[in-house]
């Protein structure tokens, strides 16, 4: 019966498992829907700001804010990788780092000097494990980060980008376009003129009028650093969206395969109890047999 | 001596029977009795051996032939001795049954001398007490289960894994590279593959002697088709021809026995129907006693060395069933093949943490060796136990060392293959020999982390781990 034994050891803890994961799986979902709803109402926001910083730089030539500059030559760049505190969902963290270390790999070939910024533990784990020196690291921004909390570094990015510290920021973060699809990406959010580039509103950018009250420029000083921090906010509530996706799926998954596998051991046991029983009742009446 | 003893059969129950002597000339214990007569136009010749003396005169025997056509009342001749075969140099090349009777059809057998097949294990005193690695150039083989020169290593698995494959392959290996004599012992396994070997091993050639192995081979057969009592004494015969080599020659001698299972099966057999009380499982109750009789025989003494190689069946994949369990404990390299590899589609299927040798410890095979072997089993070890984690969770929830463990432990699972001199025909691979220092130095690499850049079908059925890099850029060759 040695053997029966370790399978109840066996199932007991996968059936323990499959407890912790089907939690898991209900609270993703509820908070989901919470960060959901974030997202969408940032979203909506984001994309006029965007549209509008977009069509500006377009349309008014005249002028232009440092933030939209693009320079010439990129010395210096920071990477900001957004990963969860927490594990239990699937390849989220995984996609987003091997991004991440696809992207350091490429800026150590072009020469370009960066500095790492790591938000969430899973994401600092690795990037430890792998001997990558981090310079800056955030562990405070769990699922339902504030606007004050990312306006921070926001505006620290805003300065060091204007004195010329830093000629790029790149993000890698998990992008939530629905529900059944979010993506790892890498995307370059300054100079803010790439993001107005990839924004859906180009074609008709040149046929809007603006008239600028009080002044061009000082509207452009205003919208342009408020859209970019608009623009970073909404990375780090995508990464939060896909996050619980993420678990979501992963934890239902793992419950199925928790049940199936509880299913194969417990037969297994009933296999290996029939048998034993089996055979010592072989033997005692076959001892009785041979007796007579 | 004086007249013939005779008695008459008495009683037939399947493949025993009991004969009747006089009181005063009763035939020893494990004698041999002849019949031989002419019933109804058929020719019957029987030889038994003395089991039991059951009292009146009475004797119970096991029949070494089938019984079919016997009757009460036949005249049984006693031999006043045990079953003797013929041993010496002259039965080299050749091919007998129980009773040492060549059945290769090419006429008899030259010798001076017959031994009896019961013979006493080799005295304490006697004993060799060396301790020394005998390679063969498996690699898995080599490092977590070193066999002993002039030691004993059993093959354990179930039904269809691979066990007669790893004995021939061992054969072909070092029997061709061996200087001494072989004795093969096939006890109670399919017919089909007793004559596949016997042609092989008159095409294999011995090093660039020109010579065929079969020269320096005798081979022993009870078949799967012959009655119980052959195939409970077949595997003394054999042995009493390789200790004639060991003892006169003082030659290394290899033995190899497929399948010591069915020598246990076969006592089962007759057990019940000398009246014996059955055990546990349905096994006789003399199963250790039968056993160790065996194996306390097949030794290495002063005089010379039996390397013996023996598979062992394990009955519905249960390691515990008491017939492996008693054949496990007289052996000093223990290989199990698992199921669970073998659907894997990585042979030869041995278990690396199932298996084990007497022998894996610094003192015999020195600190490196154990240490890379512990190494390996470590890693294997760990990987199986994250397996079900992996299997709910999924690889991805693992901490990043333990990644580093799968990643490494599921190339060295696969690097544990490797392509064999006689499945060539089935995998389409020439056999690899890889020598000892190479397997060490392969799998400390590995270990070390120097190889994880390949792919893990690199590492399928390849000799020495530079082959590994040779298959990855065929592969990438190819799928350009």
């Amino acid at each position: 019966m040695a053997n029966a034994r370790s399978l109840v050891k066996r199932l007991k803890s996968v059936r323990n498992i499959r407890k912790i994961t089907r939690t898991m799986e209900l609270i993703a979902t509820g908070r989901f829907k919470k960060a959901m709803d974030r997202a969408t109402e940032a979203a909506a926001y984001t994309k006029k700001i965007s549209e509008i910083v977009g069509d500006l730089g377009q349309a008014d030539l005249k002028f232009s804010h440092p933030l939209l500059e693009e320079r010439p030559e990129t010395k210096n760049s920071v990477l900001l990788v957004l990963t969860s505190n927490r594990g239990l969902c699937g390849g989220y963290n995984g996609a987003v780092l091997r991004n991440t270390l696809r992207h350091v790999q490429q800026l150590k070939e072009d020469g370009i000097e960066f500095s790492l910024e790591v938000s969430g533990k899973r994401g600092i784990k690795f990037l430890n494990f792998q001997q990558i020196e981090l310079d800056r690291t955030y562990i405070h921004f769990e699922d339902r980060p504030t606007f004050a909390e990312v306006d921070q570094l926001g505006l620290r990015f805003v300065d060091d980008y204007i004195a010329g510290r830093i000629d790029r920021l790149d993000v890698s973060y998990t992008r939530f376009d629905s529900i059944s699809r979010q993506e790892a990406v890498v995307e370059s959010i300054l100079p803010l003129s790439s993001l107005a580039g990839d924004s859906d509103t180009k074609g008709e950018g040149g046929n809007v009028d603006y008239e600028f009250q009080p002044s061009p420029q000082e509207i452009l000083e205003e919208l342009v650093p408020a859209a970019f921090r608009a623009k970073l906010f909404k990375c780090f509530l995508d990464a939060a969206v896909s996050e619980q996706i993420a678990r979501m799926v992963a934890m239902k998954g793992a419950t199925e395969n928790a049940d199936e596998m509880a299913g194969t051991l417990k037969q297994q046991y009933n296999r290996a109890r029939q048998a034993s029983i089996t055979s010592e009742l072989a033997e005692i009446i076959g001892g009785a047999a041979a007796l007579e | 001596m004086s007249e013939a003893n005779t008695g008459a059969v008495s009683q037939i129950i399947g493949s025993t029977f009991d004969a009747e002597f006089p009181e005063d000339k009763l035939p020893e214990i494990y004698n041999a009795l002849k019949i031989a007569e002419t019933v109804k136009g058929v020719e019957i010749d029987v030889t038994g051996e003395v089991q039991q003396h059951l009292g009146g005169g009475k004797v119970r025997c096991v029949a070494l032939g089938g019984t079919d056509g016997m009757v009460r009342g036949m005249t049984v001749t006693d031999t006043g001795n045990p079953l003797s075969v013929p041993v010496g140099k002259g039965t080299l090349g050749r091919v007998f049954n129980v009773t040492g009777d060549a059945i290769d059809g090419r006429g008899d057998v030259e010798h001076d001398e017959k031994w009896s097949i019961h013979r006493h294990p080799p005295k304490l005193e006697d004993l060799s007490s060396k301790t020394e690695l005998f390679e063969t150039g498996i690699k898995v083989v080599d490092l977590l289960t070193p066999f002993v020169r002039g030691g004993k290593a059993g093959l354990f698995g179930g039904a269809g894994l691979g066990k007669t494959v790893i004995l021939t392959e061992l054969i072909a290996r070092i029997a061709s590279a061996h200087g001494g004599y072989s004795v093969f012992a096939g006890v109670g396994e399919r017919t089909r593959e007793g004559n596949d070997l016997w042609l092989e091993m008159q095409e294999a050639k011995i090093g660039d002697t020109g010579r065929s192995v079969i020269e320096q081979t005798c081979m022993v057969f009870g078949q799967m088709n012959e009655p119980p009592g052959a195939r409970l004494r077949v595997a003394l015969s054999a042995l009493t021809m390789a200790e004639w080599f060991r003892d006169t020659t003082g030659s290394d001698t290899l033995l190899f026995v497929d399948n010591i299972f069915r020598f246990s099966q076969a006592g089962s057999e007759v057990s019940a129907l000398l009246g014996r009380m059955p055990s546990a499982v349905g096994y006789q109750p003399t199963l250790g006693t039968e056993l160790g009789e065996l194996q306390e025989r097949i030794t290495s003494t002063s005089k010379g060395a039996i390397t013996s190689v023996q598979a062992v069946y394990v009955p519905a994949d249960d390691p515990t069933d008491p017939a492996p369990a008693t054949a496990f404990s007289h052996l000093d390299a223990f290989i199990y093949l698992e199921r669970k590899i073998s659907e894997k589609g990585i042979y030869p299927a041995i278990d690396p943490l199932g298996s084990s040798s007497r022998i894996l410890d610094p003192q015999y095979v020195g600190e490196r060796h154990y240490n890379i072997a512990r190494r390996v089993q470590q890693t294997l070890q760990r990987y199986r136990e994250l397996q079900d984690i992996i299997a709910i969770l999924g690889v991805d929830e693992l901490s990043e060392d333990d990644k580093l463990v799968v990643h490494r432990a599921r190339r060295i699972e696969r690097f544990l293959s490797q392509p064999f001199l006689v499945a060539e025909v089935f995998t389409g691979k020439p056999g690899k020999i890889t020598s000892l220092d190479d397997t060490i130095r392969s799998f400390e690499e590995l270990c070390d982390g120097k190889w994880d850049h390949l792919p893990e079908s690199a590492f399928m059925y390849v000799g020495v781990i530079e082959e590994a890099e040779e298959q990855y850029k065929q592969m990438q060759a190819e799928a350009k």
